[in-house]
């Protein structure tokens, strides 16, 4: 019997050195051929390296595994599978786009593993809300619902108002895309209560770049403000620059995913200027809201030779290190399996509005897992370009600049139509291109 | 009411002008040696960033690094041709592969390198001009001309000047024109040289007024390949006159429409006149 004791004991001896943990693996996962994807790779990457410098979690090494959405819910499932599974991630975080949210949160459900993500849809709390058991292990990190983007906008249309400004037609061109619907139904109420009128809702797909056009429309309807609310399509920066060519009567103020790239004012030929945007993600290169988000930015230009080219790096450095946190409390609390997925949500979801964890910014999560809205946790500032810098223009609280009016707004003599001469240049190229078919035409004589 | 058609002329113009350009490029390589380049959307985009790279990370001056870029295609054009395509060039199905292969291998390329977001080649002129109370930007009107022009020295130098009557030549009947003494492979290293900077000129053009991505070489293959069927396989005034009639259709779905529908409302007004005229406009049986 002692015999049959000791081959049991020792099967069991070996089966726990063999699930003993000997590292601990966090996935990230996006777009890696975009800015978004890039800047959560290099911020968990950053994080993971200070993090093993102070002795890893636990005592135990990080690891990242990185895999591509491609935008794509095919990609995006088939390589969250394989970093729950294969890789065998201890959570993942990342995301970008409602859609492939959405089709990512059932590979997570079906894993089991924690999902600290980005997107803005609100049908992904909605999700935990409904069927918690099933979704539990999804947390937003990087950004709030789209019902709070509709918030900021009404936010930014008062402080211009309150500003001098007179805003009432609005022209908004959006995203044509589950996101921004949600937006819409939200913001839609917000205006009629301010009495702003929305004389015109634009959609535009992915890669859309024929602005012009809409500019033009915008200002012969007497639009007062264009509104974008852009991210999938990926061309506010040809707006921006096509808005700031055309000069317009017209304010360009909105949600412009571009133009929280600190290199986007160069992108657009410094034609960028004056755009107005709310700063998704709540941190902004030049307006840090923590003392730790100040260093991030600082060792991630170090790092990698320039700042995060999107707010989504925020959100991926603040996922490593929630996790950290969460999985220390746990052990701290004498949890058995700290690093199990049931007890970390247990433990993430400590951090609610009563009781927020300042990292790059004050997160706390609501009990659908959805980002807390405010001035005292995360929001979108509003934000503006100003000769090649971004500033913060409110709340107060946080600003670091004030509103500049686009000065063919500003200056009444130049309301009118502003018809600027065309350089030297462009008169010598039509008539360089005027002799050489003269040329050749005498040529061929 | 006035100045609504008079937007939809100005806008439509610019619009076509810069499709035309890449059209007749594919038109011609297709017409002259019935090469099928589904690379010919890449060589759109390469100039524009090699443009780019030339101006931004070098300090080359607008113009200069606008004529490089063209050349720099050209050139390229050249090397595709002479290393994949020339061998080949009797298997048309072949062709397609390969030029798509080498057209997805420059898109990854490129992907990886700069990434999906847009980026702009320093417009040449700046300001805007105002056309019957519509503005428009120097740079669009500037886009047209340069089209136009080039469009016309393209007619010029194959319908008047010896190499071009060779090109029409061959475009016709290559053994007659090989038994004419006509040296056919000179003919198509320079029908392909000549295609590749017209899709050259075409993505610096546009790069200036909206943005260059990598994705946008499918976009211009597919208005390219659309056009040229609309047109007529092989005909450059079909091209041509199939350039104004997408990019007409595309500004006036804007207009009444809606941004969302261009694009669909293009494609179906293609298929609905090839319903009508399979072999295009300006096609004809063979």
């Amino acid at each position: 019997m002692w015999k049959v004791a000791i081959v049991v004991l020792a099967i069991l001896v070996c089966i726990g050195v063999a699930a003993a943990k000997d590292k601990v693996v966090i996935g990230v996962i996006g777009p890696m051929s975009l800015p978004e994807g890039q800047a959560e790779k290099n911020a968990v990457m950053l994080a993971v390296e200070e993090i093993n410098e102070q002795g890893g979690i636990l005592g135990l090494e990080v690891e990242v595994v990185v895999g591509d959405t491609k935008l794509n819910p095919d990609s995006a499932t088939a390589e969250f599978r394989r970093l729950a599974t294969v890789e065998n991630a201890d959570m993942i975080t990342g995301g970008f786009s409602s859609g492939v949210m959405l089709a990512m949160m059932e590979t997570m459900a079906e894993t089991k593993t924690v999902f600290l993500a980005d997107a803005s849809s609100p049908a992904h709390p909605a999700k935990v809300a409904e069927n918690y058991e099933k979704y539990k292990y999804w947390f937003r990190i990087s950004q709030n619902n789209g019902t709070t983007f509709a918030w900021d906008l009404a936010d930014m249309l008062d402080f211009l108002n309150a500003n001098g400004l007179n805003i009432k037609k609005i022209y908004v061109i959006r995203d044509e895309h589950i996101w921004t619907d949600a937006v819409m139904n939200d913001l839609k109420p917000l205006l009629e209560k301010r009495n702003i009128e929305i004389i015109k809702d634009v959609q535009v797909p992915k890669g859309y770049t024929e602005y012009e056009q809409l500019i033009d429309e915008a200002e012969s309807l007497n639009a007062d403000l264009i509104m974008p609310i852009l991210a999938i399509a990926g061309t506010g920066d040809v707006l921006a620059k096509q808005w700031g060519t055309l000069k317009p009567k017209v304010m360009l103020a909105g949600h412009d995913l571009a133009a929280i790239d600190p290199g986007f004012f160069e992108k657009t030929d410094g034609l960028a200027n004056y755009e107005i945007f709310i700063a998704d993600g709540g941190a902004l290169v030049t307006a840090p809201p923590t003392e730790m988000c100040k260093k991030f930015i600082e060792a991630y230009k170090q790092k990698y030779g320039h700042y995060p080219e999107s707010h989504q790096a925020y959100g991926a450095y603040d996922a490593v290190y929630i996790y950290k946190k969460a999985v220390e409390e746990a052990s701290k609390a004498g949890e058995q399996d700290p690093f199990s997925p049931d007890v970390v949500v247990k433990y993430l979801e400590k951090y609610d509005p009563e009781n927020p964890i300042e990292l790059t910014r004050t997160i706390a999560f609501h009990k659908n897992h959805a980002l807390a809205w405010g001035d005292n946790y995360v929001r979108n500032w509003i934000s503006q370009w100003q000769d090649g810098k971004q500033y913060i223009i409110s709340p107060k609280t946080v600003a670091n600049g004030e509103l500049k009016i686009p000065p063919w707004l500003a200056e009444e003599e130049q309301k009118t139509p502003e018809t600027t001469k065309a350089t030297p240049g462009f008169g010598a190229l039509i008539a360089i291109a005027g002799l050489s078919i003269a040329w050749l035409r005498r040529k061929t004589k | 009411m006035i100045e609504l058609v008079l937007k939809i002329i100005v806008f439509g113009a610019v619009v076509s002008g810069i499709w035309a350009l890449v059209a007749s490029g594919f038109s011609l390589i297709f017409g002259v040696a019935r090469i099928l380049n589904f690379a010919h959307g890449t060589l759109f985009v390469l100039s524009a960033y090699f443009g780019i790279v030339l101006v931004k990370n070098i300090g080359v001056n607008n113009y200069l690094a606008f004529i490089l870029g063209i050349l720099f295609v050209g050139i390229v054009g050249v090397i595709v041709f002479k290393l994949t395509i020339s061998p080949i060039k009797t298997h048309e199905v072949m062709v397609v592969i390969v030029t798509l292969a080498i057209a997805l291998l420059v898109e990854q390329f490129l992907l990886l390198i700069f990434g999906e977001h847009g980026i702009s080649f320093p417009s040449l002129v700046g300001g805007i001009q105002n056309i019957g109370g519509i503005k428009i930007t120097n740079i669009r009107i500037l886009s047209l001309i340069i089209a136009i022009a080039t469009l016309i020295l393209l007619e010029f130098f194959i319908t008047k000047t010896k190499t071009g009557k060779m090109i029409t030549a061959t475009s016709q009947d290559m053994e007659a024109a090989m038994l004419m003494g006509i040296d056919v492979d000179r003919i198509y290293l320079i029908t392909m040289f000549i295609s590749s900077i017209l899709a050259g000129l075409g993505g610096l053009l546009y790069s200036q007024i909206f943005a260059t991505t990598p994705i946008v070489s499918v976009k211009a293959l597919i208005y390219a390949f659309a056009i040229v069927i609309l047109g007529g396989l092989g005909s450059l005034r079909g091209s041509i006159i199939a350039s104004f009639i997408v990019g007409y259709v595309i500004v006036v779905t804007i207009t009444f429409l809606g941004a969302r529908w261009s694009e669909f409302v293009m494609l179906l007004t293609i298929i609905s006149i090839l319903v009508v005229k399979p072999t295009g406009l300006f096609g004809v049986e063979e």
